[in-house]
């Protein structure tokens, strides 16, 4: 066990910075004196060979896409090629400010430009802006355009947001931080959205519709022409949340399906590593009449004149556009996660207009995963206490889909968590858990375009060993982990929230 | 095309599902909502052909270390010790996701609440979560957590008072995050020496919150701050965005009454990268926890009694609690976060004293320099200054920055960008890479300026 508190011999290597300018007491004394920090913060001292094996040590208890399958849905963990890696450490990206004049930036902006124009030719949106920084932040960014939009036509009464009971949570909750009221509509038997229950919640108070396409299910909503056109009727808009967009990059788009406003998550469709937790980066793109009311500024370009000082090579200019009077102003405080557009900008370059393939393979993997796992031989399934369900009935899938392990529990008491806990001892991810919340004992499945198809075939074949191994032995998995099945409700009963300082 | 590992093997694959082309698995999708042609983008590229066109396009970027530059306005010119980015590049890290499953993610969920230790000493505040997507968000978001705290009780429960001199982008930040609790905004008034005005504070008593900045976005530091959570009340929320570098020799706002305290993680841990991935970073007394936003991760303990880690506190959260959430909040920094934890643990309570007392000087230092050039005057005069000060220039301060850029000075920041009335003041920040040299460059850049156009 290693614990960063416990570092306390050394100076400390940040000693050895070069000295002030100042001496000391008059460094000290540009601080008002009530002012002046009387005890350092209680921070570790160590030395860099100490940290270097503290923090190598902490990555050896840590489970990324580098160390085996990460089939976790709705998140598209794909692999990270390691060029975009190099590619951001360069000063022309990590030692650039936001605030430099635009000849200074000209590449930057070059492939921010690059970047608006193939997200909204690969979504059918007329304007893209690259500044949100996650992807529920361009739902909320998206939703307050739609707010602003609708204030501006004298629409400012629709008070109420449609979202599927499939949705993202984040829908919902960005939605509600704009003020808006939510109305949750049920899913159809088949797990697809239910016009009929459509119908009755839309009306003069509909600002939107917030949906998924495909649905967490992993399912194409077949009627999504008609949803968009029973919400426009209606006066509402379309909100397109793109956390599935790997699945019809180059199929279909957004903007064929009716909507008009989306937004994407470079970190899972484009591959920006996922770090943990983030960052992400959620560029929104919208039709139009919402393009007056997106954050400032957007990159732009013109033909190069001759007073231009010099740009990138390619006859143009490049500059910050700004969008206007009506724009909702600034969502984060620059342009966004430009390291996340840049590492985006690498992977897309890779594909090119060759992107249909990846949304073609990811969509082939998760097929074939789910019809190895839902068809074992005979012999397996003999051998399992119960077979795991389809999530939703289908004849194809797109990216991901759900199983539900009701069977298997009321069969020998083995729930899906079980299930997910004991896959960890296999050497893969679990799948996302009780998500969606329609589906029983539900395991959401997306494997990704990056896995080799032994990679889904041993997966398939632990899969259903798990159910059919001892159920004692499932109940109390994970066995082989760093510690084993965590008790949540003792962080949450006693609030230990940091280290309560060295003994 | 070379991260596709089942390219060839199509026909194997669809064939076991008893389908025989890639069409069918997309024959779900309408007719008339397909697109029939191609996406017209360009030619695929390999790895060495985009290394290629990274390196022309970003090398046409000016970076920051190529030239004196005195430009900061939120984000800073830092060095970041050269271990940080080898270790937090570890795949282990860099490619995993939130810790849902805590059993195989101990490795950054430790690292996340030693982050949160860290942060909660930096700040003198007890709790601290695993960070915002920045400041603005962060401001934006206590106000908003502030505000749900204080609302039943407060007299004025509607009110929030936020500095005026708050940068307007992060002001509208606030604005997009707070107009949909209808949430009444009221500026804090400045004096002339740069200092908060105490009676317009005595006004913000029993508002829901007061935000303010320390220092202030001209690099005031204010020791009145230290009075104003007596002004304000235990009611009122008293909210403070600090330069998290200078908490090495100022004292922490959580030791002055601070109730939350916001600000930029980016010189822990990354460069100022166009503005992002940075960090922002949240900490709190125990009474705001529940309303907080983000993620925060507990000590806990296994089946078998061990130590562990693991989120917690997710009932507030979107996936759980949906609309009623205390954030829409899913992805967070938390890898720009370990770049932080990671420059902080190499720093010690001893570096980031130093580290401050560095960018301490330089401020001195080139506030004096840039005021002995005759005609520029310092705009709050008897301030105290960390890291940035403004000035007064005999001429417009876009023109004098077009001036020193043409001898390759990047010299500051125009604040007539952010208030039309100072189109004349010009935003000077320094940092501990800030040498004599640039130093003698500014001013060279600056007193000739003055001279040609014969100011």
């Amino acid at each position: 066990m290693s614990d960063l508190f416990e570092f306390n011999g050394a100076e400390s290597a940040g000693w050895s910075q070069p000295e002030p300018s100042l001496g000391e007491q008059e460094a000290w004394s540009t601080v008002p004196e009530p002012l002046r920090r009387e005890s350092p913060p209680a921070w570790p001292r160590a030395s860099e060979p100490e940290l270097v094996r503290h923090y190598t040590w902490l990555s050896s208890r840590n489970f990324g896409i580098d160390t085996g399958f990460y089939p976790l849905g709705s998140c598209t963990m794909k692999h990270n090629p390691r060029l975009n890696e190099r590619i951001v450490q360069l000063p022309g990206i990590d030692r650039i400010h936001p605030l430099q004049p635009e000849h200074q930036v000209q590449g930057l902006l070059a492939i921010f430009f690059e970047m608006q124009e193939m997200l909204s030719i690969c979504s059918g949106m007329d304007e893209v802006t690259l500044q949100p920084v996650a992807g529920a932040q361009g739902e909320f960014t998206a939703m307050r355009c739609i707010q602003e939009f609708h204030r501006s036509i004298d629409q400012g009464h629709r008070d109420k947001v449609i979202v599927p009971d499939s949705a993202h949570g984040t829908n919902p909750a960005s939605a509600a931080m704009c003020g808006y009221d939510i109305i949750e509509i049920p899913s159809a038997a088949d797990g697809r959205i239910d016009l009929a229950a459509l119908e009755e919640a839309v009306g003069d108070d509909t600002a939107a519709m917030m949906i998924t396409n495909p649905s967490t299910l992993g399912l194409f909503e077949l009627e999504i022409s008609q949803a968009a056109e029973m919400v426009h009727e209606a006066g509402g808009q379309m909100y397109y949340d793109g956390a599935n967009f790997n699945a019809i990059l180059g199929k279909t788009d957004p903007g064929r399906m009716g909507f008009d406003a989306v937004h994407y998550n470079l970190h899972k469709t484009f591959s920006q590593p996922h770090g943990g937790g983030g960052p992400g980066s959620g560029p929104i793109g919208v039709k139009a009449h919402l393009a007056p009311f997106l954050p400032s500024p957007i990159a732009g370009r013109r033909k190069r004149v001759a007073d231009d000082s010099e740009g990138v090579g390619d006859g143009y200019w490049y500059f910050w556009r700004g969008i206007g009077e009506s724009s909702i102003g600034k969502i984060q405080q620059w342009h966004g996660n430009s390291g996340a557009v840049v590492r985006a900008w690498a992977f897309y370059r890779r594909y090119g207009r060759e992107l249909e393939r990846m949304s073609e393979h990811a969509v082939l993997n998760a097929n074939y995963l789910r019809h190895r796992i839902l068809n074992p031989s005979p012999d397996t399934a003999a051998r399992m206490h119960a077979m795991p369900l389809d999530g939703a009935p289908a004849d194809v899938v797109k990216h991901e889909f759900t199983l539900s392990l009701s069977a298997l529990k009321e069969a020998v008491g083995v729930t899906g968590r079980d299930v997910a806990k004991r896959l960890l001892d296999y050497g893969v991810m679990a799948p996302t858990l009780y998500f969606p919340m329609i589906v029983p004992e539900c395991l959401m499945i997306e494997p990704t375009e990056t896995e080799s198809k032994e990679v889904m075939d041993r997966f398939a074949d632990d899969f259903h060993k798990i159910l059919s191994e001892d159920p004692e032995v499932v109940t109390s998995a994970p066995h082989t982990t760093d510690v084993r099945r965590v008790d949540e409700v003792w962080a949450a009963r006693n609030l230990v929230l940091r280290h309560p300082g060295p003994e | 095309m070379d991260q596709l590992p089942n390219l060839g093997r199509e026909r194997e694959m669809l064939s076991a599902m008893g389908m025989s082309s890639i069409d069918e698995l997309f024959s779900d999708i309408p007719e008339d909502i397909r697109r029939e042609s191609p996406l017209p983008l360009r030619e695929p590229q390999s790895e060495e052909e985009i290394w290629e066109d990274a390196k022309r396009l970003l090398g046409a970027n000016v970076a920051l270390d190529d030239r004196p530059s005195f430009l900061a306005a939120g984000l800073v010119r830092n060095f970041v010790p050269t271990m940080v980015g080898m270790l937090a590049t570890r795949g282990e890290f860099l490619t995993s996701y939130t810790p849902y499953q805590p059993e195989v993610s101990q490795g950054m969920l430790q690292a996340m609440w030693e982050f949160q230790t860290m942060v909660s000493e930096l700040v003198g505040l007890p709790v601290a979560n695993v960070s915002m997507y920045d400041t603005s968000t962060a401001a934006a978001e206590a106000i908003t957590c502030a505000v749900r705290v204080h609302r039943r009780k407060a007299p004025q429960d509607n009110v929030v008072y936020v500095s005026e001199f708050v940068p307007p982008q992060r002001l509208e930040v606030i604005r997009n995050y707070t107009q949909g609790s209808g949430l009444d905004i009221k500026m804090l008034r400045h004096l002339k020496n740069g200092h908060v005005d105490m009676s317009s504070a005595t006004e913000a008593a029993g508002c829901c919150a007061v935000y303010v900045e320390q220092p202030s976005s001209f690099g005031i530091l204010d020791p009145g701050l230290m009075g104003l959570k007596d002004i304000i009340g235990e009611g009122t929320a008293l909210i403070v965005g600090v330069d998290t570098v200078s908490l090495g020799i100022v004292e922490p706002p959580g030791n002055w009454g601070a109730d939350i305290v916001v600000g930029e993680g980016q010189p822990f841990g990354i460069g100022p990268t166009a503005g992002g991935p940075i960090y922002g970073i949240f900490a709190c007394g125990e009474s705001y926890v529940r309303q907080m936003p983000g993620r925060i991760v507990g000590l806990t303990r296994d089946v078998d009694g061990k130590r562990a880690f693991t989120l917690t506190l997710s009932t507030r959260e979107q996936h759980i609690r949906r609309h009623r959430a205390t954030s829409n909040i899913c992805s967070n920094e938390t890898l720009i976060a370990l770049m932080g934890a990671m420059h902080m643990a190499l720093l010690g309570p001893r570096g980031i004293e130093r580290l401050a007392l560095r960018v301490t000087s330089a401020t001195e230092a080139t506030k004096r320099a840039v005021t002995s050039i005759e005609g520029i005057e310092l705009v709050d005069p008897v301030a105290s200054n960390f890291r940035e000060f403004a000035v007064k220039l005999p001429g417009e301060a876009s023109d004098a920055l077009t001036y020193l850029d043409s001898k390759g000075v990047l010299g500051g920041f125009d604040l007539g960008v952010w208030w039309d009335f100072m189109s004349t003041c010009l935003l000077i920040g320094a940092d501990e890479r800030t040498s004599q040299s640039d130093i003698d460059a500014l001013v060279a850049g600056l007193s000739s300026w003055v001279k040609e156009a014969g100011r």
